[in-house]
């Protein structure tokens, strides 16, 4: 186990510059999960932590020593790939041993530490099969236990669970978690997916064009987004934004209503955030924020989502389940008033 | 067309692969297995191409036995095979395996390397056959001669003509074997090599354990093609011994060669007959062997 430290990482291909200088420090045994649309550096940051890419500017550090020069296997590190990298012509057994083939270690603890590994993920009875004879979930596994039969520092994981159909993957999901929690090794997590982040991570990194965006655990990140790009990467169904200027009486939104709060800000126009869930139908004795038009309904079973048109705006909303409205009605809406945020429309940055 | 409309879907389809296999079929049989046929009924005939066929029973295969020639030219020919496959097999891979790594004129270098492939034979076993004459003509030898060393008898020595011929024939080969190299190295995903990196076995491991057997379809694939070619070598020897094909004593002639000349020289039909059959036994059981040698486990 070690922490990760990144101190000004940049990273350059020819003349395109991919990473603007990443700082962060990853605590020991922490579970950090590298979160952002693709071409947002997040791989790249990931390859350059395991040495497969070299750091064009700034330092790597793990458990304290700089390791810019070091080769991937001089860094004690071991990663699982998005298509798992377990070769093809070797049994479970060989390639789960590979990652033994340097080490020092006798056959028989070499052995052993296989079985081991093995036990753990169980997969006792597929250690002589071939990776053709297995399902994408346990060659998944097998590429986990290549990696950690080494009992590396830190594991780094590269969209492990991509190639996974959703019901695999929300298991497979679980099974890292709980062996997190059983290894308790420092693991570094790449995905796109906003849902295995918030699920896995202990913080999470979100990145966007070459830079963190935030770092925060999914809480955070969840209730106090730094920006829009936050607000409307993290939670699914995405942030409603509405548009609206400051006034004396609070911020009157371009689709109608004023919602009465004082901003400590400048800015001239103002973005207005609301997620779907905290958008709810008001009962009739209660005060709406908006009241417009049906245009489309998805049920989802506990909750069906409406689109509302708003004017030339529109939003999203949820409403129960067994109540859905229809198509054309006209409905009321709600929003507590600690769940809006406000954003300056020009930065980008949240008002808080 | 009532009747087609009658079908299945089934039936349909088996009306239209038929009609599509039927020129194939037809080609093959008149073109290729109605001469085979042919030629192992007259390696049982004497036959010189004017007069009548006369039974011979299994005179020509008894001569052929008992010929010291056709030894000397069964051998000859596995010794192109045994050493022009493995010796090109080598060279291609190692300059597929560093071409691969190269991305500098890539393209350019990888077409310098398939040119002799699209030569002509003749043309290219001229061009070798004056590289190996003697001083002053010969490239090679002026070459050893300004460095003042003895001159070196290529395809005047019993000894050293069958290698001379055979490097052009290699070299003929190479680009082809490279290109089918490259595209089964690229096949390899990288993040094979780059988990080898990170588990830290070193590159001789990662050749060995990981390349090697991922091209295993690729080596099966080239080591018959190449065997092949090399059984039945003819143009590099022929036009480059054309004073005395196969010559010096025989030491270059390829089993073809033989053929050609008892065929078309010595008008004996029967007899190159019994010598193709042969020839095609060998390459018969020369690639069922590689194929089960080479068989997936």
């Amino acid at each position: 186990m070690a922490t990760v430290e990144l101190k000004g990482l940049v990273k350059t291909f020819g003349k395109t510059e991919v990473l603007h200088g990443i700082d962060l420090a990853v605590e020991d045994g922490e579970f950090i999960v590298f979160v952002g649309p693709s071409g947002c550096g997040k791989s790249t940051t990931l390859r350059l932590l395991a040495g497969l890419d070299e750091v064009s500017s700034g330092e790597i550090l793990i458990g304290g020593n700089v390791v810019n020069n070091l080769e991937p296997k001089e860094r004690n590190i071991a990663m699982v790939f998005q298509n798992y990298a377990i070769y093809p012509h070797m049994s479970v057994r060989k390639n789960i041993g590979f990652g033994l083939r340097t080490s020092k270690m006798s056959k028989a603890d070499k052995e052993k530490r296989i079985d081991e590994v093995a036990e753990l993920l169980g997969m006792t009875d597929l250690l002589d099969r071939k990776p053709g004879q297995l399902s994408g979930g346990q060659r998944q596994r097998v590429a986990i236990g290549r990696a950690m039969v080494r009992d590396p520092l830190v594991f780094l994981f590269d969209e492990p669970l991509s190639n996974l159909d959703a019901q695999l993957r929300t298991q497979m999901r679980l099974e890292i978690k709980k062996l997190h929690q059983d290894v308790g090794t420092t693991i570094v997590f790449v995905t796109h997916d906003q849902v295995e982040a918030m699920t896995l991570a202990d913080r999470i990194v979100i990145m966007k064009d070459g830079h963190i965006q935030q770092v925060g655990t999914p809480a955070e990140v969840y209730q106090k987004p730094v920006n829009m790009f936050v607000a409307q990467f993290i939670g699914a169904p995405s942030m409603n934004m509405l548009p609206g200027k400051k006034s004396s009486a609070g911020i009157v939104l371009n689709a109608g209503p004023t919602i009465s709060e004082s901003l400590n800000s400048d800015a001239s126009g103002i973005m207005v955030g609301i997620r779907p869930n905290d958008l709810t139908p008001a009962l009739d004795n209660e005060a709406a924020l908006f009241e417009g038009r049906v245009k489309i309904i998805e049920p989802l079973g506990p909750e069906t989502l409406v689109y509302v048109e708003l004017g030339q705006h529109e939003v999203l909303a949820t409403v129960p389940g067994r109540t859905p409205p229809k198509i054309g009605d006209t409905i009321r809406l709600k929003a507590p008033q600690e769940e809006i945020h406000f954003f300056n429309a020009d930065t980008g940055a949240a008002i808080l | 067309m009532n009747w087609y409309r009658k079908l299945s879907i089934k039936q349909k389809q088996v009306v239209w692969a038929w009609s599509f296999l039927a020129i194939p079929v037809l080609f093959y049989t008149v073109i290729r297995f109605y001469p085979t046929f042919g030629a192992i009924v007259l390696s049982f005939q004497n036959w010189n191409l004017l007069g009548a066929k006369t039974w011979a029973g299994l005179e020509n295969y008894q001569r052929l036995v008992a010929d010291p020639v056709f030894w000397k030219v069964f051998s000859n020919t596995f010794i192109y095979l045994l050493l022009g496959t493995p010796i090109s097999l080598v060279i291609s891979f190692v300059i597929a395996y560093h071409l691969d790594k190269v991305n500098f004129l890539h393209a350019t270098i990888r077409a310098m390397y398939f040119l002799p492939f699209m030569t002509s034979a003749v043309a290219m076993a001229w061009l070798w056959r004056w590289f190996y004459q003697p001083v002053p003509i010969g490239l090679f030898n002026n070459i050893l001669s300004s460095l003042g060393i003895s001159q070196f008898p290529f395809l005047n020595s019993t000894f050293w003509a069958l290698p001379s011929v055979l490097a052009p024939a290699v070299w003929a080969g190479l680009g082809f074997q490279i290109i089918i190299f490259m595209a089964g190295l690229r096949s390899i995903p990288q993040s094979y090599y780059e988990a080898a990196q990170i588990d830290g076995v070193g590159p001789w491991t990662i050749l060995r354990e990981i390349t090697l057997p991922l091209l295993k379809p690729t080596i099966v694939f080239l080591v018959v093609f190449s065997s092949i070619g090399f059984l039945r070598i003819f143009d590099q020897v022929f036009n480059m011994t054309t004073n005395d094909p196969g010559g010096p004593l025989n030491s270059t002639k390829p089993l073809v060669l033989m053929i050609y000349d008892t065929a078309f020289n010595a008008f004996n039909m029967g007899y190159a007959a019994a010598q193709t059959v042969v020839l095609f036994t060998i390459l018969l059981i020369v690639s069922l062997l590689q194929l089960y040698v080479m068989r997936e486990r």
